[in-house]
């Protein structure tokens, strides 16, 4: 070891950066534990046999006979693979169809000049304060009285075709686009309608995937009208389904967490896929 | 551009309007109407007049909702400052950062019926929070978590705070890497030591972010549901110690058909929701404006 003064303060310097690392280290596993752990133990139980408690001290987290009974269970007991399909078609109909109809809608209001276009905007504006469970009451009385669609799987696409938040964020992605390219677009000819199909919308493929991403989380993960809207078990999305099995085990916690796991594990496969868009989508939305 | 009457911008609106007109539009104003009336879906509205409105203001479990509502919004200032705090730490270039900040999101992605699920069985009295405890031997026996009011809100706090920090840390996040890195050196050289800067520099460049973080967080708590539909059951706790407005407007409307009521309390929630945003927003520019 030298003893030079120099190398010596360099060495407590290099000593107080580790510790520095290793109490940064501390919290941010401590962070991930707390993160992970319900995940984790959810899962473990999902596998547990009857002869893995699911109570007992010190408590035992991984099943010693692990065990596919308790997704059988479910499976058998509840139209699972339907609130699968039920949710994948209302969201992915949902993602594609208000992209499109906000993407529609927001092309004038950034790129042509016509009467009554700030006034559109701001009444939009507007609408995005209002809570939606404000929406829910006459809302439900439509499903029930005017649309005749209570129960059915309709019921919880057709609110959702066009967005607010997303014809915020194509609008100001069309804002975005040089007008030299309509332009260009224009003296060939080409209608708007095939201008903005053909020439702006391929330009704003980022902004398109952020709000398809966001939408589909939203969608996904959406309770509350649904909830209010299904109540035939063939007609539930997964998070009705969810609940409707929570009710139904009500004194098998290793059928829920099978449950809980069939549920998380589609959105968080994805996640894993698609990590940067994710993050990127759902949170760019703030820079707007 | 052509100044001349073209129906072209009105049939690209077209689609999205009517979607809207319906779905919200059409909505407020009906609820303004029923929150007159004394409705129960099934058989026409009628009018009373703000009976309503008078019997929300002498109904205490209404009462006792609002306050559970503004306690609710505890959970803004406490997320605000574990996310920033986050995203300091996980902005520092420290090897395997990418996986933890990744981790730190997945709640967001998971959805909070099935995570408050999930959270439900941990916390139950036979659960593994209760066997923990005990094994540690920081309690004696279990305690029922679920049952006990006093817990019921701090508890679906907790859930609420865990399901949004990781969001919030990456909204952050993407602040602090905007902040330009000059503006530290400056600060290390004026003497400020590894925290001090933070204070100095990286809290009021977050500025817009805090901004939008509690506006948007705070929205959500005035607005929360799930999270006490979940811990509850649906019943809203013992002694009505989890009824928020909007879990009190859903029970009203939905539980108990009283469609006419929860326009009222509707109502309640709209103004409280844009005095909120508009109270929010003015704070914090002042402080902007303060410092510019």
């Amino acid at each position: 070891m030298s003893s030079r003064p120099a190398a010596r303060s360099h060495q407590a310097a290099v000593i107080r950066k580790n510790l520095e690392n290793l109490f940064l280290y501390i919290v941010l596993v401590l962070v991930a534990v707390i993160t992970v752990f319900p995940f984790v133990w959810v899962f473990f139980t999902s596998f547990k046999g009857v002869t893995d408690p699911i109570y007992s001290v010190p408590p035992q987290l991984i099943p010693n006979a692990p065990t596919i009974d308790n997704y059988l269970r479910v499976w058998q007991q509840l139209p699972v693979w339907r609130f699968y399909i039920n949710s994948i078609f209302v969201t992915l109909t949902i993602v594609v169809l208000n992209a499109l109809f906000s993407s529609l809608a927001a092309y004038p209001l950034a790129k042509m000049r016509f009467r009554g276009r700030e006034a559109f905007f701001f009444l939009l504006l507007a609408t995005y304060i209002v809570p939606p469970v404000l929406t829910s009451i006459p809302s439900f009385v439509l499903a029930v009285k005017v649309f005749d669609y209570y129960d059915k799987i309709r019921s919880v696409i057709f609110p959702y075709l066009a967005g607010v938040l997303s014809i915020f964020l194509m609008r100001q992605a069309f804002k975005g686009v040089p007008d030299d390219l309509l332009d260009a677009g224009r003296i060939d000819g080409a209608s708007e309608l095939r201008i903005w199909w053909e020439i702006v919308m391929p330009v704003v493929r980022p902004s398109l995937a952020t709000v398809a991403i966001i939408t589909f989380v939203e969608q996904w993960n959406n309770f509350f009208w649904p909830s209010l809207m299904l109540h035939t078990r063939e007609h539930m999305t997964l998070q009705v389904g969810l609940v409707a099995l929570q009710g139904a085990f009500a004194n098998d916690a290793r059928g829920i967490a099978a449950g809980v796991v069939m549920t998380v594990v589609p959105m968080i496969v994805f996640f894993a896929l698609l990590q940067q868009q994710f993050v990127r989508g759902l949170t760019g939305a703030v820079k707007g | 551009m052509t100044s001349k009457f073209s129906i072209t911008p009105y049939l690209f609106l077209a689609p999205a309007l009517l979607v809207i007109a319906v779905f919200v539009l059409y909505p407020i104003l009906a609820v303004v109407y029923y929150s007159f009336t004394d409705y129960n879906i099934v058989t026409p509205p009628v009018w009373v007049g703000l009976r309503n409105y008078q019997q929300l203001a002498k109904d205490p479990i209404f009462w006792q909702a609002l306050k559970h509502s503004f306690i609710y919004l505890l959970v803004t200032p406490t997320l605000i400052f574990l996310s920033v705090l986050l995203a300091i730490v996980v902005n520092r270039k420290l090897s395997g950062i990418h996986a933890f900040r990744a981790l730190f999101f997945i709640p967001v992605i998971s959805g909070s019926i099935a995570v408050g699920i999930a959270w439900r069985l941990m916390l139950d009295t036979n659960g593994i929070i209760n066997g923990m405890l005990i094994a540690l031997g920081l309690l004696s026996e279990p305690i029922q978590w679920l049952a006990e009011p006093a817990y019921t809100l701090p508890i679906a706090m907790l859930l609420t705070i865990w399901l949004g920090l990781g969001y919030y840390m990456m909204i952050f996040l993407a602040g602090l890497q905007n902040i330009p890195e000059e503006l530290y050196d400056a600060a290390l050289i004026d003497g400020c030591n590894n925290w001090q800067k933070h204070w100095y520099i990286s809290i009021p460049g977050l500025r817009p972010q805090i901004t939008f973080v509690a506006v948007i967080s705070s929205l959500a708590a005035l607005q929360v549901f799930n999270e006490i539909f979940i811990l509850t059951g649906g019943l809203g706790g013992i002694l009505n110690s989890g009824v928020t407005v909007v879990f009190y407007l859903w029970r009203q409307a939905f539980r108990l058909q009283h469609a006419g009521m929860a326009s009222a309390i509707a109502m309640v929630l709209l103004v409280i929701t844009l005095l909120f945003s508009m109270m929010n927003i003015r704070i914090l520019e002042r402080g902007t404006e303060a410092e510019s």
